[in-house]
């Protein structure tokens, strides 16, 4: 014991107490392993210390450990990052005509228009599909009839008049949705899970975003036909 | 230079960090992509939701784009990122008092728990983490976690030397009451480690 006090009180020993969770994760250089080496051999206090540090740090790395997809998280990033761009890429001023210098946004504001185009086509021909789907159904509804529910909607959203077609896109495939039906009258849009995310994550996801203005699952209400 | 220094990650990092300050969008997505698992990783011992760790990734790959430009060598380009990761966190973390949620682990029936399981002592690591102040329990993660040196974890702080050893000094003898085995098994254990 008089021996461990006489360590205890000494500057290496403070020193070497202060590094053995370096020398536990082995990041220590040379000398600094060299010197806890030589006083942890005769210092009881220090090894029940490095003890301690070597049963944390293993009990910390036998936690196991979620590893997550990396592809949805970069995608919501390259969406930031376009969104971005193209906030500083927009002078308050359109010029003229085009500047002609070699900026390397120009290569992105290409991409980014002809993504845009891709993505209104898309959604055009999607309209033109529902619009023809509609033109077959009869024009008309009772008051007291409720109206089929979509195949396959899990969700009912409806989203600020404002959004972008771009903006409404990425939303839906962060939340891994797609429209269904919609938008009625009132903007409300039917969507339908795209992958196996569930239905609540998928709304969580929705209402994250301040351009949902309202997002409601639709699974349990009942059928229609079903009784009260 | 060597060929082996050209293919060593450092070197990867470097030259990824130099493209992406030239504004190459395809550097800054293969950089995300090689510290996205051990960000996520680290993050996920501090909060168990997923949309608050890929908020304070992508946070600190938005300024990794932004300040590329302003990184000078002066450390590992994988320090630079762990530390923009590591304040954004903190920032997060105190904003959204997420490892508050973590605190509500003090309900957990300490009586019922024997301590002499592998289990259950990591149970009551667990329970001791979340009882330390966020920038100790940071600290410690950091280096037992991550693998992180004294000096490295300096940087990514933007603390002093002295401080990372006085928070890894109060982190262990905070666990150590609430490890009560751990204490008694030293002369059990090899005094060397490696």
């Amino acid at each position: 014991m008089t021996h461990n006090r006489r360590f205890e009180n000494s500057a290496e020993h403070q020193e070497v107490s202060a590094l053995l969770p370096w020398y536990v994760n082995d990041t220590l250089a040379d000398a600094e392993r060299q010197k806890v080496d030589g006083h942890v051999g005769g210092c009881a206090v220090c090894r029940d210390d490095l003890a301690v540090h070597k049963r944390i740090l293993e009990s910390i790395n036998a936690q196991p450990a979620l590893d997550y997809m990396p592809m949805a998280s970069l995608k919501r990033l390259q969406a930031r990052l376009d969104a971005a761009q193209a906030q500083t890429a927009s002078p308050p001023i359109p010029p003229l005509e085009p500047s002609r210098s070699d900026s390397p946004w120009r290569g992105w504001m290409a991409a980014s228009i002809a993504a845009m185009a891709v993505a209104i086509g898309l959604l055009a021909a999607d309209r033109w599909v529902q619009f023809e789907d509609r033109a077959k159904q009869p024009n008309y509804r009772t008051v007291t009839t409720s109206s089929p529910r979509p195949q396959g909607e899990v969700i009912r959203a409806v989203f600020s008049p404002s959004i972008t077609l771009v903006e409404l896109q990425t939303i839906l495939d962060e939340a891994q949705l797609k429209i269904v039906s919609g938008p009625t009258e009132a903007g409300v849009y039917s969507l339908a899970s795209n992958s196996t995310l569930t239905v609540r994550s998928s709304l969580a996801l929705l209402r994250r975003h301040s351009t949902v203005r309202f997002a409601e699952e639709t699974l349990l209400e009942p059928e229609a036909g079903d009784p009260p | 230079m060597t060929p082996l220094a050209k293919n060593s990650p450092k070197e990867r990092d470097s030259a990824l960090l130099m493209a992406v300050a030239a504004g190459d969008r395809r550097a800054l997505e293969e950089l995300y992509l090689s510290y996205h698992r051990r960000l996520a990783r680290f993050l996920s011992r501090f909060t168990p939701r997923y949309e608050n760790i890929e908020e304070i990734i992508n946070d600190t790959f938005m300024v990794v784009w932004q300040n590329a430009k302003d990184f000078r060598n002066a450390s590992q380009v994988s320090t630079w990122v762990i530390g923009i990761a590591y304040r954004t966190a903190l920032k997060s973390f105190r904003r959204q008092k997420n490892h508050q949620i973590v605190h509500s682990l003090e309900d957990y029936p300490e009586q019922t728990v024997d301590p002499t399981s592998d289990t259950e002592v990591t149970d009551w690591l667990k329970h001791g983490l979340s009882r330390l102040p966020i920038e100790q329990r940071l600290t410690l993660e950091l280096a037992y976690h991550m693998g992180h040196s004294l000096e490295e974890i300096a940087v990514i702080t933007d603390c002093p030397v002295g401080t990372v050893k006085a928070r890894m000094f109060h982190a262990r003898e905070k666990l150590r009451q609430y490890l009560p085995t751990l204490g008694g098994g030293a002369s059990e254990l090899p005094a060397r480690i490696g």
